[in-house]
């Protein structure tokens, strides 16, 4: 066996060869010790207990506020007549725009052979499920009378009625639901090799049991990478709309109202864009410090990093197009209303907030354009998060000033959100970086399995083998091994 | 249905034995029944007399309870029945219909019998529900001895008033002093002059704060003695109101806003055409077709003026008022002729014996003798004004009685003070120390509703009945005699006024009933007193005891005083200046006596639209001048008294003034009502009951949150710019000379690009199409028809924290929009309930179809599915969807759940509520037609709203018959949506408003 030419890593420079993915003196085996050494570790670092014992704080904050909310009322929070939403459908938008990262990288990336992405794609997905799982929540606990909530679901009951399909919010429900199920199954499915890994690592009893049954029996054998391949390929190609149609059925809860200010069919492409947009920074947000604290960088490259830049960049500036168009088509439509709620925004009593989603979404992500603050790890840490910032500020500027101010001048009101809806934003955040704290300390956090796969040493570049991503049919070795055992 | 009623009463109480049962459809009902403790067993027996309690309008006294073996003929539990009563403010009564509900009164309207209110009630009648079931009700005699309060029993008191007055009957009264608020009842006048002969040496006080004693004055000046002007505003073609609000602040209000409506519909191209000057922005003056805003004391060079001119057109005053010329044109110059009154004058002049003058209640007398020189000259006396003496023609002033009391009472003349009624305490004079006077009082008893400040100050106090729980006679503005019938025995046990008189005078009977009965045998001297008897309690009214009106002589009088005044001072810049104090009525509170009335605390002012608080106008330059904003908290300093209160931004009102309304900062008003607002009446001195110059005013530096149901918030430039730009869609209006051009004004002006509806339109293909149409041309903002439908519908209060958040529950609202400069704008009401869209977008957005239209075009809330998303109310454009963010209703107290209406559900926490053009209504009409196998009459069914508007601005009906009126009104050329452009297809429509500007005054364009 010819040995595989180890790319020098001044090739990275190289325009005629692609980077390699995977830097240093790794290896399958330094890959795994690396990746299940954080997961094996008889006890986390201390700071990620510290980290720990502070989302969690944030988590019981987040479960009195519910309590608080579910015997008081809707009445706790800061909405009225006219803004029937605050907080709460800013908040659930936010998650699920964050949520939206995780499988573009996954499936999206994944069609279009982002070799890269299988750095970053577990944690990204990982990422989506807590995101959605706290947007989820918001619609859920939004409502007036929130033990009814399942009435939203079709089910065949006694009463025979049926939710109303024309609204938007059942699409919701639809969209939202499905697109956590399906998110849900491409996690778990790619992360199945991986806890094989884990289990047969095991050293202890519960991890055996606890790793064996997730891993569901997982051998490796080429018939379970077969499947494996087929399921993943399968389940990317399900996703990929996915991606796109649930943010769409989002902002139709907006863009199917006749509020000025909502009544928009640009929404769909511009927020699929800004939710990519704001999961692209989350993902850097979080991965950024993850990477550094458990040094990560060989897997995780500053590679990886300067392309997520990229797509931040250009997702940003398809959400300083639709600012532009969202401005441009007040004008042209000749429409008083949407004329006044596009200059209420900026100019109005929520002109701050307008300000900070301008400058936040529109101007910091300029810098993108150069490279230094791509490939500057604190840097791009900053970005992400003022993008993160200007993304809340976007959804709740659409939300609340187009609500504060509608039709009929008499009935427009001010909303001030409470400490219950500022401890219940927070709670949010907790709920999501305890999962995240967990997932980080139980489950394997890279893709080794994929990873292997973009490494030189796994030779996938010169046949007969395909990587991950790259196969579609049968295997083709095992083919030829059949026809030469003369099987059909 | 009441008169099959008392016919059928009239049988069965003939038999003895079911007269001694309805004697006593409540049992001794002692006080530890009726605490909140022993609820359940009170509402047991209520149970128990539930027939009985339906009787309660013919009370007869007696202690026994039995339970109906057989219903009684025409009654039908669950049925409601109602029962003519009227209620009595300062001394004027409006007549009103009562529905009992299973012997629960639950809702006030309009007699359509009595002349003044033919079928509408003001906000405050109707809001005097609540009062009824108002906990903060005092519910015993209560003895103050030193700071010791002991509670005692109606026994206790009546042996304590039996020893007492027996004793002062012995002495002739030598010591006794009687102070009462202003009333009507004719017992109460017997009683009085009864009074007069067992306390010969006695002594009666009058005193109500909000008085018209000016009118008194100026009439006797002219006249020699003093008249009541009754006003026919529908015989008038020119209106010209001087500092007055014949519309809303009136006791004939209700009459006057119909009349002057008839003549606002252009029906037959005319109109009426208004003047108004005053000092502060009145409902009428909302209403004018030209509004001169004048300080209030500049209002009687304003009138000079406008007799002036009068004279100037050759107009006949009296010979003998040459003099008047003369004293009139030394006066003339001091407030600018303005071309508004020297237009008014010459529409005066031009309709003699069609045109009107009035003056205000708050105007001092001689600017009401102009009004009536000119009103004479004019020939108007007999066509648009009557006179009738004044009864009670030699009761001293109010402001003269309560210091005559004072007095008496500082030179030790008054060792025994009754109190009856009113609350002086509170509402007396801030310069009369009537608070002083009471204490030196050694026994004083006070006769009210509630343990207030005056009964704090007492000795005793007693409980009053509401009016509601008692037999009572009372006199509407005109005269007209009413009866009021209990509806229910007495929830907390209190006496009325003439019960606790008789007490005090020892009469044979204490007993109501037999004192007005006795009171109206005497009164009209019928042979067949009870066919007389009977028939007024049915009817409401006594037929023909309207007093006839006169036609006074003027006598000469002398100068009117119009000379020797310095003109108002102007506020300098900065922090302080002097400016003018107007105290007025508060629209929702009166004087006060309404304060812990948690229905009138949430309404909104017609005009400030503030609730759960009161606040100083100030005109917008006078702000700027004195630094201060909406919401600032200013001081107010009047010849060492001092106030600080909430100022209030109100485009419109003259500069230079502050306008107080009257009736907030209670101390002991109840649960609802204390602490709420600001007192002004520690600013008002007994020589400026009205207004009061050189107040000292400075800012404070501190700002208080003022409840608003409009402008939630000061509103920044791109707002304002924007509000007034859509102001002209929303409210239509057009002069009467546009509108005779081109009656389609309203929809012709305003392109509507209604987009193409995609699919086809919902068709609806019930029986009935309801729809509504409100006329905006006579729509005065009175806030009559929130109430109405607050009442109707169980609507929630929610209190003031609430409505700061923007979520009071109202299903219909006023809005009140100001057009035009800030100095002199035109103001305009629109009241908005849900407008039941054909293609309504709140129901396509409803996630489980909670909202859904009905195949009459009713678009219903099902509370039951409702899961509260809100999201209809976001897709609302007219955003008159209500929401339940609480349960609003824990809090209420067990008694008030008595006032709800059985027909309606009470909405939880979580679900979305709205208007449902009163779908409970139309359904009892669809039963009772359905039985009688009869089409639904036009007009038959009536929402809450429409019944009760003074003007009639809301028709409701059936557009499937095309000669309905609300078809006819759907098809008129006035009529037109809001918001058509979005295509929702509204099923109430408004009819554009009409203005008759006089066309020299018109603005040239």
């Amino acid at each position: 066996m010819s040995t595989v030419p180890l790319p020098l890593l001044e090739a990275a420079e190289d325009p005629r060869t692609r980077p390699p993915l995977v830097l240093g003196d790794n290896d399958f085996a330094s890959v795994t010790d690396k990746v299940c050494g954080i997961v094996e570790r008889p006890r986390p670092p201390i700071a990620w207990y510290i980290a720990f014992a502070i989302s969690s704080a944030l988590t019981a904050l987040l479960v009195a506020m519910l309590g608080y909310l579910f015997l008081a009322g809707i009445g706790v929070w800061g909405l009225n007549i006219p803004v029937g939403w605050g907080f709460d459908i800013t908040n659930f938008v936010f998650w699920v725009g964050i949520g939206h990262a995780g499988t573009l990288i996954s499936a999206i990336l994944f069609l279009f052979r982002q070799k890269w992405r299988t750095g970053i794609n577990r944690f990204a997905e990982a990422m989506t499920i807590f995101a959605v799982i706290c947007a989820g929540m918001f619609p859920a606990i939004h409502t007036g009378r929130p033990w009814f909530d399942y009435w939203l679901f079709p089910y065949p009951n006694q009463m025979q009625v049926w939710p109303n399909f024309r609204s938007p919010l059942i699409w919701d429900v639809f969209a939202v639901s499905t697109y956590f199920t399906v998110s849900l199954m491409f996690w778990y499915t790619g992360m199945i090799p991986d806890l094989a890994t884990l289990r047969d690592r095991a050293t202890t009893r519960l991890r055996r049991i606890v790793y064996g049954v997730l891993s569901l029996g997982w051998r490796g054998s080429g018939r379970h990478w077969h499947r494996y391949e087929r399921v993943y390929l399968l389940l990317a190609a399900l996703a990929t709309p996915l991606v796109l149609s649930v943010h769409s059925v989002v902002s139709f809860d907006f863009a199917v109202s006749q509020l000025p200010g909502w009544h928009s069919t640009i929404f769909p492409p511009y927020f699929v864009a800004g939710a990519i947009f704001s999961g692209f920074a989350m993902v850097l947000t979080l991965l950024i410090p993850v990477r550094s604290f458990f040094h990560l960088e060989e897997l995780i490259t500053t590679r990886h990093l300067e392309n997520m830049a990229k797509i931040t960049l250009a997702t940003g500036l398809i959400v300083a197009y639709s600012y532009g168009i969202e401005f441009f088509m007040a004008w042209y439509s000749g429409n008083p209303y949407e004329k006044f709620t596009l200059a209420n925004r900026a100019l109005g009593p929520y002109a701050w907030a307008f300000w900070i989603v301008l400058f936040c979404n529109v101007v910091v992500p300029q810098a993108l354009w150069f490279k230094r603050p791509r490939t500057t790890p604190w840097m791009l840490v900053g970005i992400s998060i003022l993008i993160n910032v200007g993304m809340w500020f976007e959804r709740f500027v659409i939300i609340v000033t187009s609500l504060s101010r509608d039709f009929i001048p008499s009935s427009w009101g001010y909303y001030k959100p409470t400490w219950v809806e500022l401890c219940t934003l927070a709670g949010s955040f907790g709920l999501f970086l305890t999962l995240f704290l967990l997932f980080l300390r139980f489950g394997p956090m890279i893709a080794m399995a994929e990873i292997k796969s973009v490494m030189p040493a796994a030779g996938l570049e010169r046949g007969p083998h395909r990587g991950h991503g790259q196969y579609w049919g049968e295997i083709p070795h095992q083919h030829e091994r059949r026809q030469e055992e003369g099987q059909p | 249905m009441g008169k099959e009623y008392w016919r059928s009463l009239d049988e069965l109480a003939d038999t003895p034995e079911f007269r001694a049962l309805v004697e006593n459809e409540f049992p001794g009902l002692s006080e530890e029944l009726l605490s909140p403790r022993t609820r359940r067993a009170f509402l047991k027996i209520m149970g128990a007399s539930l027939g009985a309690a339906g009787l309660a309008s013919c009370r007869w006294p007696k202690e026994l309870i039995l339970p109906f073996a057989h219903r009684p003929e025409g009654r039908t539990p669950g049925v409601p029945q109602q029962y003519a009563t009227a209620m009595e403010l300062g001394g004027a009564a409006v007549g009103l219909l009562v529905t009992s509900f299973d012997g629960r009164p639950i809702k006030i309207e309009g007699n359509p019998l009595h002349p003044t209110s033919k079928g509408t009630a003001t906000a405050l009648a109707q809001a005097s529900l609540l009062e009824l079931y108002d906990p903060d009700r005092s519910r015993q005699p209560i003895r103050r001895e030193g700071a010791q309060e002991l509670v005692q029993s109606w026994d206790d008191f009546t042996t304590f008033a039996g020893s007492h007055f027996a004793s002062l009957r012995a002495v002739r009264g030598k010591g006794l002093a009687v102070l009462s608020e202003e009333s009507s009842s004719p017992s109460l006048a017997r009683l009085r002059a009864r009074f007069s002969e067992v306390f010969p040496e006695g002594s009666w006080y009058k005193w109500e704060p909000v008085t018209r004693d000016s009118e008194r004055e100026g009439t006797a000046l002219l006249f020699g003695a003093p008249y009541r002007p009754h006003y026919r505003l529908d015989a008038a073609d020119v209106i010209v109101c001087l500092d007055a609000d014949p519309l809303f602040d009136h006791p004939a209000a209700l009459m006057h806003a119909r009349d002057f409506a008839a003549r606002r519909r252009a029906e037959d191209g005319t109109m009426n055409r208004l003047y108004a000057v005053e000092p502060m922005v009145s409902l009428t003056g909302a209403m004018a077709d030209h509004r001169l805003a004048a300080a209030s004391r500049d209002v009687a060079t304003v009138a000079a003026n406008l007799v002036l001119e009068l004279l100037a057109l050759r107009v006949p005053f009296a010979e003998d008022n040459r003099a008047l010329a003369a004293e009139l044109e030394s006066a003339r110059g001091r407030t600018p002729a303005s071309p508004m009154i020297a237009a008014a004058a010459r529409d005066l002049a031009n309709s003699r014996g069609k045109g009107l003058v009035l003056a205000g209640p708050r105007q001092p007398a001689r600017v009401h003798t102009l009004a009536c020189l000119a009103n004479l000259a004019l020939g108007n006396v007999g066509t648009t004004v009557g006179f009738t003496p004044e009864p009670e023609g030699a009761r001293p002033l109010h402001a003269d009685g309560i210091k005559g009391l004072t007095t008496a009472s500082g030179e030790g003349r008054v060792a025994t003070l009754l109190v009856l009624g009113g609350n002086p305490a509170y509402d007396a004079p801030a310069d009369v120390g009537f608070g002083a006077a009471l204490a030196r009082v050694g026994t004083s008893i006070h006769l009210s509703g509630y343990d207030d400040e005056t009964s704090h100050l007492c000795r005793w106090h007693v409980p009053r009945a509401h009016y509601l729980e008692t037999w009572g006679d009372v006199r509407a503005w005109d005269g007209t005699v009413s009866v009021q019938q209990p509806l229910i025995e007495a929830l907390y046990g209190g006496r009325s006024p003439i019960e606790l008189l008789a007490l005090v005078l020892g009469e044979a009977t204490t007993n109501g009933h037999e004192i007005v009965r006795y009171t109206l045998s005497e009164f009209t001297k019928a042979v067949d007193f009870e066919v007389t008897w009977r028939r007024t309690l049915h009817d409401g009214v006594l037929a023909g005891s309207a007093r006839g009106t006169v036609r006074p002589q003027p006598v000469s009088h002398g100068p009117l005083g119009l000379k020797g005044e310095a003109p108002n001072a102007v506020p300098g810049e900065g922090t302080s200046g002097s400016v003018e104090v107007v105290f007025c009525p508060d629209a929702r509170v009166h004087d006060g006596r309404f304060a812990n009335n948690a229905w009138l605390q949430e309404l909104s002012d017609p005009l400030t639209k503030i609730t759960w608080d009161n606040a100083a106008s100030l005109s917008p330059a006078t702000a700027a001048a004195v630094g201060v904003k909406h919401g600032d908290v200013i001081r107010l300093k009047r010849a060492g008294r001092e106030l600080e209160v909430a100022a209030y931004v109100m485009p419109g009102q003259a500069d230079g003034t502050a306008v107080l309304p009257l009736g907030y900062g209670r101390t002991a008003a109840g649960k609802v009502g204390t602490g709420v607002g600001f007192d002004a009446y520690v600013l008002r001195t007994s020589d400026a009951l009205h207004f009061a110059g050189a107040v000292t005013v400075e800012k404070t530096g501190r700002s208080h949150t003022l409840a608003c149901t409009h402008d939630h918030y000061a509103i920044d430039t791109v707002g304002f710019e924007e509000r007034g730009k859509r102001i002209g869609a929303l409210v239509r209006e057009g002069t009467l000379a546009e509108y005779l051009t081109n009656p389609a004004f309203a929809r012709e002006r305003f392109e509507e690009h209604v987009s193409l509806p995609l699919f086809n339109p919902q068709k609806y293909s019930g029986e009935h199409q309801w729809g509504m149409s409100i006329d905006l041309s006579v729509c005065i903002g009175c806030n009559a028809c929130v109430v109405a439908c607050q009442a109707e519908n169980n609507t929630p209060v929610v209190g003031k924290e609430q409505v700061v958040r923007g979520r009071e529950m109202h299903w219909i609202r006023v809005d009140r929009y100001f057009e035009g400069p800030p100095e002199s704008p035109g103001i305009v009401f629109q009241p908005l309930a849900c407008q039941h869209c054909e293609n309504a977008p709140c129901e396509e957005v409803c996630p489980v179809g909670a909202t859904l239209h009905s195949d009459e075009g009713l678009n219903e809330q099902v509370y039951n599915r409702c899961v509260g998303t809100r999201y209809c109310s976001n897709n609302c454009p007219y955003k008159v969807r209500r929401f339940n963010f609480f349960n609003y209703f824990k809090s209420v107290p067990e008694v008030q759940k008595m006032a709800f209406n059985p027909n309606v559900t009470v909405r939880g926490r979580g679900v979305m509520e709205k208007c449902t053009f009163c779908v409970q209504r139309i359904e009892a009409v669809k039963i009772a037609a359905g039985n009688d196998r009869r089409p639904i009459r036009d007009g038959e069914i009536v929402p809450a709203c429409a019944q009760t508007c003074p003007t009639q601005a809301i028709v409701f009906g059936d557009l499937k018959d095309p000669g309905s009126r609300v078809s006819r009104l759907h098809a008129h050329q006035r009529s037109y949506g809001i918001l058509g452009e979005l295509d929702t297809r509204p099923r109430n429509l408004y009819l554009a408003r009409l203005r008759n500007p006089s066309p020299e005054l018109e603005e040239p364009t």
